[in-house]
């Protein structure tokens, strides 16, 4: 970890996570009307709404950032830009629980937080400690220091580095490893490799990396400069195309499709999307993989070490799609019909059961926040899964078990909500 | 994974189960599968056990013959973990005893990157070591590489090197000790297996979720019909000694002969012969595609002949998954929920 990373005293983390409690109060309880399948699901496109919305604030915030760094390349300028990107992860990765479920947001995602990627074809890397993903022909193709790339017999001229060629860049080849765009591909740029294995401590990239004339290392440095310039201008592109698929009031987004179809569906993919991030992704892909391989490969944040953020903001996401609560960038509350709710009007003892799983879900993601973020001796999740670390492993498992025990409530409500088989995909089934 | 395949998923999650349960065949079926997994349990350690030795005999005295036999052990080993590897429950949870076997799939290499990690490390490698190592050194994938990986080969920590030999014998011990415990604990479990009933919609959710990982990633993705569309062998299993369709195939047999004979029987108690037959027909139909098809997946994916061999296994294999997947499964009335291999 990086000094430019300045971790939160751990008593504001627990106030924090108090204020966070204070937000599931069920909106029925002050609400005079009860709330029906529909009122949820348009309240669910308010969230996301809202979430997209702070995702796009502190893209455009990042944005600016990285330009004043490109414009002028001071350490306070680098510390400003990787604020910045810690800032955008918080209401970024609340929005994944609206990935699984609704394709528009899978088919998009992508484009912004794939991981984990081949940075080899970004910019250089330290040859000897850089291991890419098997087969991929662009995972060293460093388009930074070069004027055009061959991946897998594609050559692509990419003298000028815009946005829309980075969009062309990313997956080239067919390999999801090559991420040319995005979150990680910023963080990239920022941060630099993590060369510190299990050790503690993030990658390092100098200041310098961006300067202008002699004082340039590494070379390339104005290339690398368009480069932060385009893929910032991208993400920025991208997250306003997908607040305008959430606005209310238009007849041709993706909010008005949802809303307008039969509400069930809509609930069967706010369950899906809750599930399938608790359950396949959050707790398998990115922490228990990561843990039994003592893979730091399979870091999701690996350059900043910021891994604990976003596992502690995926599960706020899918604890805000439960309760119809989310809480702005800017502290306001937005809340209304929930899940939570409906599960409430049929079956208050499994509504109680999964509102306390996901706040203890909440509460071993907390931990992992808190300890990676403790002022003494703190602990990333890097670390918490370097072999024989029998604390860090605990901490991991322990909100592995969490996630595990919420999802299997989930179903259960799911069950409870009479979710049957409604995609079109189903078409023939039998159910 | 792909949306497709997501819906899918949760298209099954409320389905309610059939009112009346024919409780005897649930304990008949209960029985079957315990007996026919205790078999397959058996020979895994068999197996293994003879891994071990095999690897013990060519580090004591490496010849051309004692590395044959070392090879076609690990083979052995592997092909008799596939014939038990749908079964996800039990037993194999602990301490992810799954895993441990095999750590699969491993796109960035995790598995080479250990290996150099524990062979430029001059300290002996011992038991423990290998206890403490991480799933990615401690299953057949790790020896598979330390064997058959063209470039450790060639290199200079290659077999029989002293402390390369130390790794691949201590994986094998590693390994037959799992499945030893596997096997006790496996017996230990029956009473409990029989007894609980909800055993049979988990059982029958193994053989579901199997056929599902086998169709999709096993196939469809290194084919390219699905994920980014390209060709890639290397998110096979067993890709480095090209047994990545021999495996597929052993996969197929365990679970026709352990899973298959509980299923016709509660699909059977249900007055569902006819769907009963139809599954053991298409199990036959996936098994005529051998040997013909057990190639290496590279060669597989490279030429077009071969491709089309591979594209007619596929087919065979989806149809077994739909109407195992979605015909069995309603006619018993087992709900599919979220497993490990929804996300992406």
């Amino acid at each position: 970890m990086t000094s430019m990373f300045r971790p939160a005293p751990l008593a504001l983390t627990i106030t924090a996570l108090l204020t966070a409690g204070c937000a599931n109060t069920p909106w029925s309880a002050e609400s005079p009307s009860p709330a029906t399948k529909a009122s949820v699901v348009s309240h669910y496109a308010d969230l996301a709404h809202a979430n997209y919305q702070d995702a796009l604030i502190t893209a455009r915030a990042l944005d600016e950032a990285t330009d004043r760094l490109i414009a002028n390349p001071t350490e306070a300028n680098l510390r400003a830009a990787k604020d910045a990107w810690l800032a955008a992860r918080v209401p970024y990765q609340q929005t994944e629980v609206f990935r699984f479920g609704n394709a528009i947001v899978d088919d998009w995602e992508g484009q912004l937080n794939a991981w984990p990627l081949d940075e080899g074809l970004i910019d250089y890397v330290k040859a000897d400690d850089y291991q890419h993903e098997l087969g991929n022909g662009g995972a060293t193709a460093n388009i930074i220091a070069n004027t055009s790339v061959n991946v897998g017999g594609e050559t692509l001229d990419v003298t000028t580095l815009t946005p829309g060629l980075l969009a062309d860049l990313n997956e080239i080849g067919g390999s999801e490893a090559n991420v040319a765009t995005g979150y990680h591909a910023v963080e990239f740029l920022l941060w630099g490799q993590d060369l510190n294995g299990f050790e503690h401590g993030a990658g390092e990239r100098p200041v310098t990396d961006y300067a202008v004339g002699a004082e340039c290392t590494n070379g390339n440095c104005e290339r690398r400069g368009e480069y932060l310039d385009a893929v910032t201008d991208l993400l920025v592109s991208d997250l306003d195309w997908m607040v305008a698929q959430w606005a209310p009031g238009a007849t041709d987004n993706y909010r008005a499709q949802l809303t307008a179809a039969d509400a069930n569906e809509g609930v069967q993919k706010m369950l899906f999307g809750m599930g399938s991030l608790s359950l396949g992704e959050l707790a398998g892909e990115r922490m228990k993989v990561a843990l039994e391989a003592n893979s730091y490969e399979d870091e999701h944040d690996c350059f900043s070490d910021n891994t604990h953020n976003s596992h502690y903001y995926n599960g706020k996401g899918i604890q805000n799609v439960y309760t119809g609560t989310y809480r702005r960038v800017d502290g306001s509350l937005v809340s209304g019909p929930s899940l939570s709710d409906l599960v409430q009007q049929t079956d208050p003892e499994l509504d109680a059961r999964l509102n306390r799983q996901l706040e203890t879900s909440m509460e071993a993601l907390g931990l992992m926040k808190a300890r990676a973020e403790s002022s003494s001796n703190p602990m990333t999740f890097d670390t918490m899964i370097a072999p024989g670390n029998a604390e860090g492993s605990r901490i991991v498992n322990g909100a592995i078990m969490a996630l595990v025990a919420q999802t299997g409530s989930i179903e259960e409500a799911a069950r409870d909500l009479g979710i049957e088989a409604l995609s079109p995909d189903d078409a023939g089934h039998a159910f | 994974m792909q949306p497709i395949t997501r819906f899918l998923c949760i298209s099954t999650l409320a389905a309610t189960s059939s009112l009346t349960l024919a409780s005897t065949a649930d304990t008949e079926a209960r029985q079957q599968w315990h007996e026919a997994i205790a078999g397959g349990y058996q020979a895994l350690t068999v197996e293994t056990r003879e891994l071990s030795d095999a690897a013990r005999n060519y580090c004591q005295a490496p010849t051309e013959k004692s590395r044959t036999l070392v090879e076609s052990a690990w083979l052995d080993a592997f092909v008799a973990w596939q014939r038990v590897r749908f079964v996800d429950f039990g037993p194999i949870e602990t301490d992810n005893l799954a895993w441990q076997f095999q750590f699969w799939p491993d796109p960035k290499n995790l598995v080479a990157r250990k290996a150099g990690y524990l062979l430029d490390n001059d300290s002996t490698i011992t038991p423990s070591v290998i206890r403490e190592s991480g799933v990615a050194v401690q299953g057949f994938p790790m020896m598979e590489y330390l064997l058959f990986d063209q470039e450790m080969n060639t290199g200079n920590n290659s077999l029989p090197a002293p402390h390369t030999c130390e790794l691949l014998t201590n994986v094998a011990l590693h390994a037959a000790t799992n499945s030893q415990t596997l096997t006790d604990q496996w017996s230990a479990f029956k009473a409990h297996y029989i007894e609980n009933e909800l055993y049979r919609d988990t059982t029958i959710r193994a053989g579901m979720a199997a056929l599902e990982i086998l169709e999709e990633r096993r196939l469809a993705r290194p084919m390219g019909l699905s994920g980014n569309g390209k060709r890639n062998p290397y998110i096979t299993d067993a890709w480095r000694s090209g047994k990545s369709l021999a495996t597929v195939e052993a996969t197929v047999i365990g679970l026709q002969q352990l899973y298959l004979p509980g299923l016709t029987l509660l699909l059977e108690s249900k007055e569902e012969t006819g769907l009963a037959n139809r599954i053991r027909n298409q199990f036959a139909e996936v098994q005529d595609n051998f040997p013909g098809a057990r190639m290496p997946m590279t060669a597989a994916l490279e030429a077009d002949d071969q491709y089309r061999t591979l594209q007619g296994l596929y087919v065979d294999i989806s149809q077994l998954t739909s109407l195992v997947n979605d015909e069995a499964a309603v006619a018993i009335g087992v709900v599919r929920g979220f497993n490990s291999s929804d996300g992406d």
